[in-house]
């Protein structure tokens, strides 16, 4: 895996069999995911996708693969221009997606998925058959599993298998996967790319779309680099080092590209961007040691690690979204419990219990999901805000009545305090903007008067204003004396805001043992999975 | 709603906010519209009078205060059996097992002729064991959901049937009237709902059922359980996450629904004259399908006490009404319609946002007009 | 019990489960798909009626036609009222079940027979004389279509759809299947199937068509889905069980000496029922998204 890939003497590419000219897509919130992307595919190629979270790439595929339609821009084949309003046109077009998520039915074997796909809609084909062709596939294509146990008994490696057998049985001449390294061992991974190796020569084209640089480099013919948006890059594999292409997906602004984070002198972080360990005149208040958890494919998530935060200091976590950070804040938060570890706040374990006892002990979370786990939408501001905290004194009457005056005042005091745009305290969640509702999650979080603020993902889709204002707070809050331990796919914003960070890959920490100050580069190697000795 | 907000003129605008802000009302509403449409519709095919009928029910359901109090003595249970259902959907819950609740609570409430009590505390007493029969009837249902994830839906079912053939039981062997086998013993006068207005058969269990409603609107909305109630039914993920702990929930929705459901079961053989009584014989007759109806009040109802109250004003409303209207004209249309038309509001009610439909429908059109019209540009177009 | 009474009763169970074996085959279909009816009772009611009219129009064939017919348009709106309209499942089935009631009632009334419709002899399905006594061929019908539904829900790509669309309609989105359309099917189908066992009640069996013929068996017939666990042969033993056990019960209300109050016994199906769904006996599993529209994200 180290060495670079070198071409084989194999066919040269032909001409293109799709191009995607001039994408843009803007979700129906504003968000510009893509503008004016263009990319040319051609057969007997493997190109790879890369780009942080948000960049685009998932949007790019999902348009290819006719899940989304463009707002500008069209498709194009060499056969005129090419219009998919469902996945199966593209899957009759001949263009087949292994997504992240597995879209396999549990309770059926391999074969009843496989079967699933075929052509013809509606037929009476009997299972034999298809099972014959499958097996006739597998010879072909290397890839074997049990074709007759339900998937959801099978290792999640070989459900990926199934997935893509299930894309090959198409006979598909593109084929794109989402992150599929993220679920596999080594070996699994080097199988895999033993199988895109072979399906390339024989000419599928493939786009396999990932943020590990490593990788990349090892099984690519060609790298499209995206970067908020816009392809920053296209280059042959045999072009692109670790460092260039660490360049391309996080480094320095791009003329004309605004800053996302920007701080006042004073707010800047007192220690800079070192890993070194400083002294704090607060004692740790957050201890991890050796955290090993497990995800929800029973794969290990977390694996195995240590870090304290102080008070008066906001630690952050760096890195690509599904490297275990989710499931991290998970075992801290009550909703997940680790296979093995330590973690304890002012001493006591916080490990196993349910997230009511942890509130007590003085955690405070603002969920990455604000929707499925910070708020109850229909519920009305003043409603969610007491979430968490309706069972104190202040607001509980006797026989356990609600004191609603307390509980309007009380969110009267967020409103103002976060300044959350609203037409009242009734004013149900939903009608609220994200910003808002964010606000209003940091603000009911905060006012529990927490010693530790969890704060995962917290300006995700938020607009500008609305993002400084929640960095804003996490500044102040730091400068209050609290903890906050901040978990951000946003490269900049941890930079910006973080005291000492660490970047998580694969379920651990990498450049621990780096010394020194990283440059925005190496940090970007570090979370492309390149290790400490390699980034120079 | 058009893709271009900007382009939909003020007024449209202006009407569509309001709209959205009545939204729950006015679907009921535009429901009950369309379930008295579709009655009037099968009345004209079938050779009937349709204005003269409804002119007839609205005359027989409120027309004067003996109508008025047929009524309402009709609403009675329904109020209380459609509590049942709409507590424990705003615990993400379906009971569905008012039909037996509320016959258990019918029997236990007749057990209280074997005492004999002073006039308000035996009536009370009756209530007590009607309300309990009702919630310990719907405990296992929820247990068994909490502890082995068994739909509550199919066990409140079967609940509803085991209640059915172990409530006949009892009413034939057990508390059956030693003069007249083919009913129970009578609820004696000390335990019996003072009638309100003479003649009717509206009685003070109308009140009952008032209070029962405020009750749980209160607990719904005013107290700490309540909200927990309904955070759990909403999202119990971020419930779970608030430290709130759904297996209590559930079971809290269950005990109180089953109560209503209990209670409902009193209010009909404690409050309605002139049996006071269930009778084993023809399988209660005037005990079947409370629990249904109940649910129907509870969907028309939004699942919201004052919504069900209204909710239950109507269709028991309808149910008064009919029997006037059977007797009225020349042709008088049989008492039977009012429940074609009783079906045909729940099942508008089933479609969400009906009023959101219509626009659908338009725009369904609108895509399938561009999409004929691109069809036709793009065979103009070639490679590009 | 004497030999002549087991038979007499075998005879009684084997009628009583056809009605709910034939609806709960078709709700098994329906649930596989992911389409819960509760409006089962419902369609049974109206279709009966249906079909014992459209026995007195054409005999009997006309009758069951008429029967499946009116079933498959109720479940059909039940589908697409569901489906297309993302709207409540439980709620249309209530509303089903409430209109049916009124629209029965109401129609015999028309029909000048208040509260009971006798279908007249010659219109009704015969019976063929066997050893036991009268048998209705539809018995056979009965016996034999739970095989096939098995066979075509294990053994075809068909089958494979349905479960499909009820389990995880997202694979079934991505692999191209139109989840809203297979529900419709599936629900229309069980529709009719039940529109058949409704007819089958008017016009060959009872005989006549009353406001309650259902008697429940709409709820019965869901009782059976639970224990069948959605297999169609489990479906067959199942309706035999609660067939039998009304037969059982019957008998014993005929006996001079009562060991048993017979509700005891028609308790038992459901005890049953309850039982295996708890997991006492067995272990059941329904499709992950039954209940539940269908929406691409």
């Amino acid at each position: 895996m180290n060495e670079k890939a070198v071409p084989e003497p194999r066919q040269e590419a032909s001409g293109y069999i799709l191009r995607a000219a001039g994408i843009t897509k803007i979700y129906s919130d504003g968000t510009v995911a893509l503008k004016k992307a263009t990319l040319e595919i051609r057969a007997h190629e493997i190109i790879g996708l890369l780009g942080e979270n948000g960049a685009g790439k998932t949007t790019l595929t999902k348009i290819l693969s006719g899940l989304l339609p463009p707002t500008h821009g069209r498709v194009v084949s060499p056969r005129g221009a090419v219009r998919f309003t469902s996945p199966r046109e593209a899957l009759d077009f001949g263009i087949g997606m292994v997504h992240q998520h597995f879209a396999l039915v549990g309770t059926f074997t391999a074969t009843e998925n496989v079967a699933l796909s075929h052509e013809k809609p509606f037929s009476f084909i009997r299972l034999a058959k298809t099972r014959e062709r499958l097996e006739a596939l597998m010879e072909e294509s290397g890839l074997r599993v049990p074709l007759d146990v339900p998937v959801e008994k099978l290792a999640v490696g070989e459900q990926q298998r199934v997935e893509i057998l299930k894309v090959l049985s198409r006979d598909v001449k593109l084929l794109i996967l989402d992150e599929p390294t993220s679920v596999l061992t080594p070996l699994e991974v080097d199988e895999l790319f033993l199988l895109l190796r072979r399906l390339r020569d024989k000419g599928t084209s493939i786009i396999l779309i990932t943020h590990k640089l490593k990788e990349v480099q090892s099984v690519t013919d060609r790298i499209v680099v995206l970067r908020r948006g816009e392809m920053v890059g296209d280059l042959r594999t045999i072009d692109a080092t670790t460092e260039r292409l660490a360049q391309l997906m996080v480094g320095k602004a791009l003329a004309g590209e605004p800053t996302a984070v920007e701080l006042s002198a004073e707010q800047l972080p007192k220690a800079q961007r070192a890993l070194k360990r400083n002294e704090f005149s607060s004692e740790g208040v957050l201890h991890v040691t050796d955290l090993v958890a497990r995800g929800n494919t029973a794969e290990i998530a977390v694996d195995g690690v240590s870090f304290d935060v102080h008070g008066g200091e906001i630690f952050g976590i760096a890195g690509v979204e599904g490297n275990g950070q989710s499931e991290l804040v998970e075992c801290l938060t009550g909703l997940r419990v680790p296979v093995s570890g330590e973690a304890t706040i002012r001493g006591t374990n916080i490990l196993g219990k349910d997230p009511r006892q942890i509130y007590r002990l003085g955690v405070a979370h603002v969920p990455e999901d604000r929707w499925r786990l910070g708020l109850v939408l229909p519920f009305t501001l003043a409603e969610n805000a007491i979430l968490g905290v309706h069972q104190w004194e202040e607001f509980r009457g006797p026989l356990g009545f609600l004191r609603r005056g307390k509980v309007n005042q009380h969110v009267r005091q967020l409103m103002d305090r976060f300044d959350i745009q609203a037409t009242g305290p009734s004013a149900p969640a939903k009608s609220l903007s994200g910003g808002n509702q964010q606000k209003l999650i940091v603000g009911r979080e905060l006012a529990k008067d927490p010693a530790i603020v969890v704060a995962s993902q917290p300006t995700r889709g938020l607009d500008i204003g609305a993002a400084k204002y929640i960095r804003d707070l996490l500044v102040e809050m730091r400068g209050k004396g609290r903890a906050i331990l901040l978990v951000s796919a946003d490269l900049d914003e941890v930079l910006a805001l973080a005291d000492r960070l660490a970047i998580m890959y694969e379920g651990r920490f990498m450049g621990e043992s780096c010394p020194g100050e990283l440059s925005r580069e190496q940090i970007g190697m570090l979370m492309g999975g390149v290790s400490c000795k390699e980034v120079a | 709603m058009s893709a271009n907000p900007s382009r939909d003129s003020r007024l449209l605008r202006g009407a569509r906010r309001t709209l959205t802000g009545l939204h729950p009302a006015l679907e009921s509403l535009l429901a009950a519209v369309i379930g008295l449409l579709i009655g009037a519709l099968l009345m004209y095919i079938w050779g009937f009078n349709p204005w003269k009928a409804y002119w007839a029910l609205l005359q027989g359901a409120y027309g004067g205060s003996y109508e008025w109090a047929s009524s309402l003595s009709r609403a009675t249970p329904l109020i209380l059996t459609a509590l049942t259902f709409s507590v424990c959907v705003r615990a993400g819950m379906f009971n569905i097992g008012a039909e037996g609740q509320m016959l258990m609570g019918a029997m236990a409430a007749i057990c209280v002729t074997y005492f004999r009590m002073p006039v308000g505390l035996h009536l009370l007493v009756g209530l007590v064991f009607a309300l309990t029969a009702g919630a310990v009837w719907s405990i296992v249902p929820a247990l068994l959901k909490i502890t082995r994830g068994v739909s509550e839906v199919i066990s409140t079912i079967m609940f509803n049937w085991i209640g059915r053939w172990l409530a006949l039981y009892l009413a034939i062997y057990v508390i059956v009237d030693p003069m007249r086998a083919e009913k129970t013993l009578t609820v004696p006068v000390t335990a019996r709902f003072p009638i309100l207005v003479r003649g009717t058969d509206f009685s003070y269990s109308f009140f009952l059922s008032l209070f029962v409603a405020l009750v749980l609107y209160f607990i719904l909305w005013h107290t700490t359980m309540g909200y927990e109630v309904r955070a759990a039914g909403l999202n119990p993920t971020a419930a779970r996450y608030g430290g709130i702990r759904n297996k209590r929930t559930m079971l809290w929705s269950f005990l109180l629904g089953g109560a209503a459901a209990g209670l409902a079961g009193a209010a009909i053989v404690m409050g309605m004259p002139p049996s006071y009584a269930a009778f084993g014989g023809g399988a209660f007759p005037n005990l079947t399908n409370i629990g249904f109806d109940g649910m129907a009040v509870a969907m028309v109802g939004r699942n919201h006490p004052i919504g069900i109250v209204a909710a239950s004003v109507l269709f028991g409303g309808l149910n008064a009404g009919g029997r006037v209207m059977q007797f009225y004209g020349s042709n008088p249309v049989p008492l039977e319609m009012v429940r074609i038309v009783m079906g045909a509001i729940v099942l508008a009610m089933s479609v969400p946002e009906l009023i959101r439909l219509f626009p659908a429908i338009r725009r369904q059109g609108e895509s399938l007009v561009r999409l004929l019209r691109r069809k036709g540009e793009s065979s103009e177009e070639g490679s590009s | 019990m004497s030999w002549s009474d087991l038979l007499s009763l075998l005879r009684i169970a084997l009628h009583a489960m056809v009605p709910i074996t034939l609806t709960a085959v078709g709700e098994i279909v329906g649930e596989t798909a992911g389409l819960f009816n509760i409006g089962l009772e419902g369609i049974l009611l109206i279709s009966a009626f249906a079909g014992a009219l459209g026995a007195r129009i054409g005999g009997p064939w006309m009758g069951f036609l008429i029967g499946a017919g009116v079933g498959a348009a109720i479940g059909f709106l039940f589908a697409v009222i569901n489906t297309y309209w993302k709207g409540t499942q439980m709620v249309t089935g209530i509303g089903i079940n409430l209109f049916a009631m009124g629209f029965v009632a109401f129609g015999l009334i028309q029909l000048g027979a208040p509260g009971f419709f006798a279908v007249p002899r010659t219109v009704q399905l015969i019976k063929w004389r066997t050893a036991m006594g009268a048998m209705s061929p539809m018995i056979v019908v009965a016996l034999v279509l739970p095989f096939l539904i098995h066979w075509f829900m294990r053994r075809t790509r068909a089958g494979l759809i349905l479960k499909a669309a009820g389990e995880m309609p997202e694979a079934a989105d991505v692999a191209g299947i139109n989840v809203n359309r297979t529900r419709l099917f599936a629900a229309t189908f069980g529709g009719m199937l039940a529109g058949v066992a409704g007819a089958y009640m008017s016009i060959a069996w009872i005989g006549s068509v009353t406001k309650d013929l259902s008697a429940g068996r709409g709820f019965i017939a869901l009782a059976t889905v639970v224990f069948s666990g959605l297999n169609p042969l489990l479906a067959l033993l199942g309706g035999f069980i609660f067939g039998f056990f009304q037969g059982l019960a019957e008998w014993v209300k005929t006996l001079p000496s009562k060991p048993i109050p017979f509700q005891f016994v028609s308790m038992l199906p459901y005890i049953v029922t309850l039982l295996v769904v708890s997991g006492a006996i067995g272990r059941v599993r329904f499709p992950k998204a039954l209940g539940e529209s269908y929406k691409r994200e």
